[in-house]
């Protein structure tokens, strides 16, 4: 449809029409939703005006409670009660005993290796969990907004993984969110900056959150945000600078190491208002139970050195791999609401040698940004022209080869979308099916990659060794989602998968989740089924009468034009009734017909933005 | 993939001189029309093709943007395609190879950064010397072999560049 719409560039059919959409951070702490109104992109507040909500969720037995009062009950009811599950999505079993002591929950393994929570209204998966979180977001902004959305745009951190992104996206569709895009949250923070400031030029943005750390090097050229590299640390955040003064005051006050999961919480809440206290103050007195003693910053500042080494490393690493210098960066700008520590902002500061930016608040700035995109892809056309986000994979993806060892297909910092192909082959006589083993990582070893899926190649006709051709293909999408095809070339044979990793929900799960969920189970869902239907139907006809007054007469000839015209009637006498499948069945037959004409259209744009400027050299 | 020609694409001649700026502006005008953003809330079908377009876009603006990559494109374009592994006769460049080797194992023995940059410096002279004879010759049958064997030195280079890199990453430690 919207290919359908490319050569106009004035305004959308019924401009009235605004799509609702909105941008929402899934925070490891905090969690956001904001939209555009009146061309303000703005964080939406909750009925007692609070914008922020606190990433947590606490399970009754028949209800589940989200935001502030479940942060609060964290201690009280530690087993049901699930803060920071950003840190457990898309992760095993395994990787999470890793993560450490410090998760007070108890696990129960599930049918996909991910780690389920065991809680009083039964055994949740991280998934399920962000999905409550996700839900309140959504209710909240279709009641400001007053009506349904269209979709929204869900930002990750830029190093999250193929998982961790399959994760959000299945939480997303659990919550009854549209997803229009995965979007890095680095790159949304600077489409709220560079908008605002129409910059241009290279910046970088460090991205330090309550659990992940990104940076992220773009150039900003006319409304193009291209990503050159980015990096980070998937478990480096302001929660460890928690964890470092709760060790701190665990070892001043003598106290055992292994405390109960409450005791554990309300020690780590100490310490987080500890630390937001020496935000301003230069010295802060803890206490706990009868232990009191003076936290200085000097000392807090010595505690989190480490991290924030490991933080500068990265940095410079992206830098690297943007093959730019450090003296290229224009800009920096902080995102998260750990940049507020003040030795965070003082060692950026050194090391790209000028202040980091800060004017917008860092808990908002990636919502906001995600509005904005948000915004243009659910089609309401901006007057400043539309943004382009040129995006990269965070980690080197690829197969496991002879020896063990990870042969890399797709390398780190690659521009996507992007598909690539491999040939391979058999290495024994009469061999008829070939593993492929599907891996994420910088490293040689694929002990020490990520294992993102496994899936067999069969039907191989019987050759000698080394006779059989395979083409293995990846695929990354826009948001950074990997499938994989492998093909046999010379008999054709061929196998497909849409990555499912190991650590994600099975699509049987997913079909039970949804089922279960209350949100489904009521007469609303034919209702807005049926809305969302006529909303697609009546849009796919405006682009294309649209598409007709335009391009009409030099694309098509009269037959052509005909069949278009005769279905696009017939859409319009079932859009006057209420039959949402046949609406549906109609539109998809309509889309058929329009399908030689969009791609016309498509050529005919990509020969525009050549045309113009290089005319002389076309011509030669 | 059964894509058109990387330079048709950017509406160019084929040729190994590119004025790098134009390729990016270029690309950026071509991605805007292509990119699966445009497409959001489009058919399956067309989503799956706007796709499949920004792909080999993608793709051929990294065969273009880099020397080595150009280098290797264009020889296959002119001669059919070269296998990707082969036994180089060229003892002379095995020579120079050899001793930046040597070098790169000393530097880190020796942790020494300043000497890292003064060996990056050198090592882009060489290329853009090596990208100035392969300029002056791809376009001349006579001189495949010599062509051939230049752009196996560029695609040595980036591999050595790229340890280089590893190097730093590794003392950064």
């Amino acid at each position: 449809m919207a290919l359908l719409q490319i050569a106009e560039p004035g305004q959308s059919p019924q401009p009235h029409q605004r799509r609702l959409a909105v941008g929402i951070d899934l925070g490891t702490t905090n969690s956001l939703v904001a939209a555009l109104r009146s061309g303000l992109s703005e964080p939406l507040a909750d009925a007692n005006g609070n914008v922020i909500l606190p990433s947590a969720v606490r399970y009754h037995a028949d209800r589940v409670e989200v935001g502030e009062s479940a942060r609060l009950a964290a201690s009280s009811d530690p087993f049901n009660t699930v803060l920071s599950v950003k840190r457990l999505m898309g992760r095993g079993l395994s990787d999470v005993k890793q993560l450490g002591e410090q998760l007070p929950y108890r696990f129960v393994g599930g049918e996909s290796h991910m780690p389920f929570i065991d809680t009083v209204q039964g055994p949740k998966s991280p998934v399920e969990v962000s999905a409550e979180i996700l839900k309140v977001l959504r209710e909240r902004a279709e009641k400001t907004l007053g009506g349904e959305l269209v979709g929204a745009v869900i930002t990750v951190p830029a190093y999250f993984d193929d998982a961790q992104r399959q994760a959000t996206k299945d939480a997303a569709k659990l919550a009854g969110l549209n997803v229009l895009r995965l979007l890095n949250e680095p790159t949304a923070a600077a489409v709220a900056y560079g908008l605002d400031q129409s910059a241009e030029g290279v910046v970088a943005i460090y991205d330090l959150g309550g659990g992940t750390f990104d940076i992220s090097i773009l150039r900003l050229t006319g409304g193009v945000f291209e990503v050159l590299a980015t990096g980070g640390d998937s478990a480096l955040g302001g929660d460890d600078f928690d964890h470092a003064i709760a060790s701190w005051m665990v070892a001043q006050a003598g106290l055992s190491a292994d405390l109960d999961p409450g005791t554990q919480r309300t020690l780590l809440q100490a310490a987080c208002a500890a630390k937001e206290a020496l935000t301003d103050a230069s010295s802060v007195a803890v206490a706990f139970g009868d232990w009191q003693a003076e936290l200085t910053r000097e000392a807090f500042d010595a505690m989190i050195e480490p991290m924030v080494a490991r933080s500068l490393k990265a940095c410079r690493r992206a830098v690297r791999d943007a093959n730019i210098e450090i003296e290229d960066v224009q800009a920096v700008v902080m995102v998260g609401g750990s940049t507020r520590v003040p030795r965070v902002r003082e060692a950026v500061a050194e090391m790209f040698g000028r202040e980091p930016l800060t004017d917008i608040d860092p808990d908002q700035v990636v919502a906001i940004g995600a509005a904005i995109q948000a915004d243009t892809l659910a089609g309401n056309k901006r007057d400043g022209g539309e943004l382009l986000l040129l995006d990269v994979i965070p980690l080197s993806l690829g197969l496991e080869t002879m020896g063990g060892l990870m042969e890399k297909v797709i390398p780190r910092n690659t521009t996507i979308p992007v598909a690539r192909a491999q040939d391979f082959t058999t290495y024994k006589d009469g061999q008829t099916a070939m593993m492929i083993h599907v891996l994420q990582g910088e490293r040689e070893l694929i002990s020490d990659c990520r294992s993102l899926a496994r899936f067999e190649l069969r039907g191989i006709p019987p050759m000698v060794a080394g006779a059989a051709k395979i083409r293995v293909t990846f695929q990354v999408d826009a948001d950074g989602l990997l499938s994989v095809s492998a093909r046999e070339l010379g008999s054709g044979v061929e196998a497909n998968i849409q990555v499912k990793p190991s650590y994600g929900l099975t699509d049987g799960e997913i079909a039970k989740m949804l089922k279960d969920s209350f949100q489904y189970a009521s007469d609303d869902k034919v209702a807005r089924v049926l809305r969302e239907h006529q909303v697609d139907a009546q849009r796919l006809i405006e682009a294309v009468q649209a598409a007709l007054e335009v391009d009409g007469e030099r694309l098509l000839d009269a037959e052509e034009r005909m069949v278009i015209e005769l279905r696009m009637q017939e859409l319009s006498e079932l859009l006057k009734g209420t039959d949402g499948y046949a609406i549906e069945q109609q539109t998809k037959r309509l889309s058929q017909v329009t399908d030689a004409f969009a791609a016309r259209r498509m050529d005919l744009t990509v020969k525009a933005a050549l045309s113009g400027r290089n005319l002389n050299e076309i011509e030669e | 993939m059964g894509t058109p020609c990387h330079f048709a694409l950017f509406e160019l001649q084929p040729g190994f001189n590119l004025d790098l700026d134009q390729l990016a502006v270029r690309y950026r005008e071509l991605a805007r029309g292509v990119h699966p953003d445009r497409f959001a809330d489009a058919s399956e079908r067309e989503q799956r093709l706007a796709l499949e377009q920004s792909a080999s876009l993608n793709e051929a603006y990294q065969t273009l943007k880099s020397p080595a990559k150009r280098a290797r494109y264009l020889l296959a374009l002119k001669g059919g395609e070269l296998p990707l592994e082969v036994t180089v006769h060229d003892p002379e460049f095995l020579m120079q190879q050899m001793q930046w080797r040597e070098e790169l194992e000393d530097l880190h023995d020796s942790a020494d950064m300043a000497g890292i940059a003064a060996f990056k410096r050198r090592l882009k002279v060489a290329q853009e010397q090596l990208n100035d004879s392969f300029a002056a010759c791809w376009d001349d049958a006579a001189q495949r072999e010599q062509a051939e064997r230049l752009m196996r030195r560029m695609q040595f280079l980036d591999k050595l560049t790229y340890e280089v890199r590893q190097l730093e990453e590794r003392l950064d430690d």
